[in-house]
């Protein structure tokens, strides 16, 4: 029992002034005379002690006041929730990577199925159960139904992602579920206490934890470093509180350059460095692969490609030669064997050699020259006007602002960065900004972006890089955004590296073909700007097939906290050996019942009671009305 | 209010032609210096007689002494006059029952007898008493003559609130300490006091020779008793102490024959100490009382 707004007990004051009212006209007049000497030879009452009579209209006045009263301050009563009949239930499934953990072979999201499918087993005829899923983003997967055989089905389908599970997709699927009358969530760690504060307050929301095996073992990073100059490093980190072996094995391009045998203390990160005698001799795809078997096997393995030891050409176009030796020795940093033209756009010549062996990357600056022969082109700070669309379709400089903020892909503030004059840029649909920037007078922009078409990879960088910008420790962003977008523009175009979860983009002129690391095939269509896009939530190597072209992408995971298994138990009950479903549910409280109706009821019932009453009296007093 | 009513002309046109009658001789020999007495101021004079240590020298018989040489003072034959007080009970008993106005009533007639007191041209004055906060309040207005100041007495009528307790001796006591020549006194009362209490004070007024007259005054409410019927917590407005009580037909008659005791044995005192007594029950019975109760107190037309 309680009040819903305690505060408004104060109307039962009312109560007492009825009371008041009543004993006042019940009390013996006083009357003052002149002498008692007139009543002397008067008996007092017999009963000096008196008692409250029975008034039938004052105790119903007295319970229609106190009705109202309760009933204006909310009284309510909780009761246990009733098992009924048709209620609908959501199961919302956490399919982060940590749900894939396995151990003894079963993973903690079979667990979760175990369990969801005992409660579906076990409902009321005519329960619904909605199935809802999130690890990036929320996603229902099965609408409410009562079909036993549609929600198996459904459950059977979820499988974990090798991705972090995000909060914000956890509100999302909570929100999604708001419509049931309980909501079920299963995963392996709690949930932010803010996205199920209000959920838990209503007595509808069970916490289903379900713990397993903390033992895993990830690769933090792989360097391949530069060929014939810097060495090649791995990371690896033990998540669990115990001592553990780490077998690592790297191999570059299919032949093994290490392998090699850790002992790492509890949650220590180790780096080593390979191969043994010196950097890499040459360039390929690296892989490094843990061997031992652990709980979680998406952060087992990782790729990274190691720049191709032979000499790839490049040229820079620049009006400024500061620029252009600063943009030589940036492209040295990402790979030293590029061999560097730098050339002033107005002292340019077409070079026939090049038309048949074309540059690997043709950077721009203040300038543009058309019909260069490259195959991946870099605009940096292009000319208002520049006339390349045929490199680069929908590309249009629109101005000059005289100042920007540059900001990364979030487009958080906090890591703005003042920039010099920047384009004003506006971009094709098929390409993609990595980076923005709030240019003064006029707004957001794209600041770095990146695309593929027909013509090859194109990159645009729309801040001028001048007054040796890259070489400024104060613009280091400037400096990380033009490298990354170098090395995309001279990565293979048949193969790509990627983190799970991130968009990849691939010119596609017909349906593409997808392979993804478990063996399952899709098929993609092109869009309208003949490409392909793929999100790969799987680690591991994703083949895409499109005509006669194969392309690959090598997904890696890691993430810190999501594979971090131990942290899920050290918030749970102490039996951290503990195996299978370790369920913690929040306890239900019983259903609030505002009774407010019945009170309000009870209220008119008295008064007309009392009317009746009072009705009674008229007619034996004779009185025509009351 | 009740006391209005004495300065009405019409009833004052009722009381023009009475005349209060009064037993004791009003004369008194002009010339003696007695202590508490005045001297008659009358001119016809009625003797002579020799001249002793402290008479007026106004009085002296200047020829008798030139002829006679001896001194000789005159004698005069006074006028008719004596003092009439009328003392009005001013206690809080007589202002319950508010309804019966009985200290109204007892102002009217104390103011109605001063007119009729002043027919004779005999010096007339109105009192009321009672104890404030244990001290006797005991005031007078001057003595009036004529007819023509009896307005005179309308401030004090209507300045005169009830309050306090009734202490009858203790208010005769005062007057009495006053010295003042035997004369007429009326007393206006409810007498709603011990017995002993009005019989001591009533004594003490005869023996200091004034003629007393008594007028009985109660509400019309409170001799009958009929008030509401019900049951009732009682109030003594004097003494403040509470009782409670059942009123109705019963105690009706019971209070009938409680006033009908106490009027008896006030009654009684009176014819004991040859005092006039009259009754006044009631408001209403102002006029009544003229032609009824005024014979008793020796009223005559």
């Amino acid at each position: 029992m309680g009040f819903l707004d305690p505060r408004n007990l104060i109307w039962g004051l009312s109560i007492a002034v009825l009371v008041i009212i009543y004993l006042r006209s019940h009390a013996r007049p006083l009357i003052e005379v002149s002498s008692l000497m007139l009543f002397d030879e008067q008996p007092a009452p017999a009963a000096s002690v008196r008692r409250v009579q029975f008034d039938p209209l004052f105790w119903l006045e007295v319970a229609a006041l106190a009705a109202l009263t309760l009933a204006i301050a909310g009284f309510f009563v909780r009761i246990p929730e009733a098992p009924a009949h048709g209620r609908s239930r959501a199961l919302v499934f956490d399919l982060g990577a940590a749900m894939g953990a396995t151990d003894g072979g079963v993973s903690r999201l079979d667990h979760a199925k175990y369990e969801a499918l005992d409660m579906i087993s076990s409902a009321a005829p005519g329960d619904q159960f909605s199935v809802i899923s999130y690890a990036l983003e929320a996603q229902l997967v099965q609408a409410p139904t009562s079909d036993e055989k549609e929600l198996r089905a459904a459950i059977a389908g979820l499988r974990p992602f090798a991705v972090a599970a995000r909060p914000v997709a956890l509100r999302a699927a909570l929100m999604r579920a708001r419509a049931a009358a309980e909501i079920d969530l299963f995963s392996d760690r709690p949930p932010p206490q803010p996205a199920v504060a209000n959920l838990a307050s209503a007595g509808r929301f069970d916490f289903h934890r379900i713990s397993g095996s903390d033992a895993n073992l990830a690769i933090v990073s792989l360097d391949p470093g530069a060929p014939g100059s810097a060495w090649a490093r791995v990371s690896v980190r033990n998540f669990s509180e115990h001592p553990a072996t780490c077998d690592v094995a790297v191999d570059v391009s299919g032949t093994e350059v290490m392998r090699r045998t850790l002992v790492l203390a509890p949650r220590e990160q180790a780096t080593d460095r390979f191969p043994r005698l010196g950097p890499l001799a040459t360039g390929g795809l690296v892989r490094a692969r843990i061997l031992n078997a652990d709980a979680l096997a998406a952060d087992n393995t990782r790729y990274a490609l190691a720049p191709a030891s032979d000499r790839v050409s490049a040229i820079v176009f620049s009006p400024d030669p500061a620029v252009r030796d600063d943009l030589a020795r940036t492209l040295l940093a990402v790979n030293p064997n590029f061999r560097i033209e730098t050339i002033d756009p107005a002292k340019y010549k077409a070079d026939a050699s090049h038309a048949s062996n074309p540059y690997a990357l043709a950077i721009f600056h203040d300038s543009f020259v058309p019909n260069v022969p490259a195959q991946a082109s870099l605009l940096i700070y292009p000319p208002v006007g520049t006339a390349a669309s045929a490199l680069a379709p929908d590309l249009k400089v629109e101005a000059t602002a005289p100042a920007a903020e540059l900001r990364d892909a979030s487009g958080s503030a906090a890591t703005a960065m003042p920039m010099g004059e920047t384009r004003v840029l506006k971009l094709g649909e098929w390409m993609e900004p990595t980076a923005s920037a709030v240019l003064s007078g006029h707004g957001r922009a794209p600041a770095v972006a990146f695309g593929q078409s027909a013509h090859g990879s194109v990159g645009v960088i729309a801040f001028d890089i001048g007054d040796h910008m890259l070489l400024d420790p104060d613009h280091l962003n400037a400096l990380v955004a033009t490298i990354d977008l170098v090395k995309r523009l001279v990565a293979p175009s048949d193969m790509q590296i990627v983190p799970t979860g991130k968009y990849v983009t691939i010119p596609a002129a017909s349906p593409a073909r997808v392979t993804a690391p478990d063996g399952a095939v899709r098929s993609l269509a092109p869009d309208k700007w003949g490409r392909i896009t793929l999100r790969p939530l799987e680690a591991g190597d994703y083949t895409v097939a499109v005509g006669g072209t194969t392309t690959q992408i090598l997904a890696n995971y890691y993430d810190a906290t999501e594979s971090d298994l131990a942290a899920t138990d050290s918030a749970a009950s102490s039996s951290s050996a503990e195996r299978g479903v370790a369920a913690t549910s929040v306890p239900r409280e019983n259903q609030l019942q505002p009774l407010v109706l019945m009170l309000a009821a009870l209220a008119l019932i008295a008064l007309v009671a009392e009317s009746a009453l009072l009705a009674r009296h008229a007619a034996r007093w004779g009185v025509r009305h009351v | 209010m009740l006391e209005t009513r004495a300065f009405e002309p019409d009833y004052l046109r009722k009381l023009d032609r009475l005349v209060l009658g009064i037993k004791r001789a009003r004369s008194v020999r002009t010339g003696e210096r007695r202590l508490g007495r005045v001297q008659g101021l009358g001119l016809e004079v009625e003797n002579f007689k020799e001249y002793a240590e402290g008479d007026d020298l106004r009085f002296l018989d200047w020829n008798a002494l030139a002829r006679l040489d001896h001194p000789l003072i005159r004698t005069f034959r006074s006028e008719r006059q004596i003092e009439i007080t009328a003392l009005v009970d001013a206690s809080a008993s007589m202002g319950m029952p508010e309804r019966d106005d009985k200290l109204g009533l007892g102002l009217a007639l104390a103011a109605s007898i001063a007119y009729i007191g002043m027919a004779d041209n005999d010096p007339v004055r109105l009192g009321a008493f009672s104890m404030r906060r244990g001290a006797m309040r005991f005031e007078t207005t001057p003595f009036h003559r004529r007819r023509e100041s009896y307005v005179n007495f309308r401030p004090f009528v209507s300045s005169v609130s009830a309050g306090g307790e009734t202490r009858l001796g203790v208010a005769i006591d005062q007057f009495l300490l006053q010295h003042r020549p035997a004369g007429v006194v009326v007393v206006i009362s409810d007498f709603l006091v011990a017995e002993g209490d009005t019989d001591d004070a009533l004594k003490r007024l005869t023996s200091a020779h004034h003629e007393v007259k008594v007028v009985h005054v109660l509400g019309e409410m409170e001799s009958t008793g009929a008030y509401p019927p019900g049951l009732y917590r009682i109030r003594d407005a004097e003494s403040g102490e509470t009782r409670e009580a059942v009123l109705g037909p019963e105690y009706a008659a019971h209070c009938r024959a409680k006033v009908e005791r106490i009027a008896s044995i006030v009654r009684a005192i009176c014819d004991r100490l040859g005092i006039a007594y009259a009754q006044a029950f009631g408001a209403r019975t102002l006029d009544d009382f003229m032609e009824r109760e005024l014979p008793l107190l020796g009223v005559v037309r």
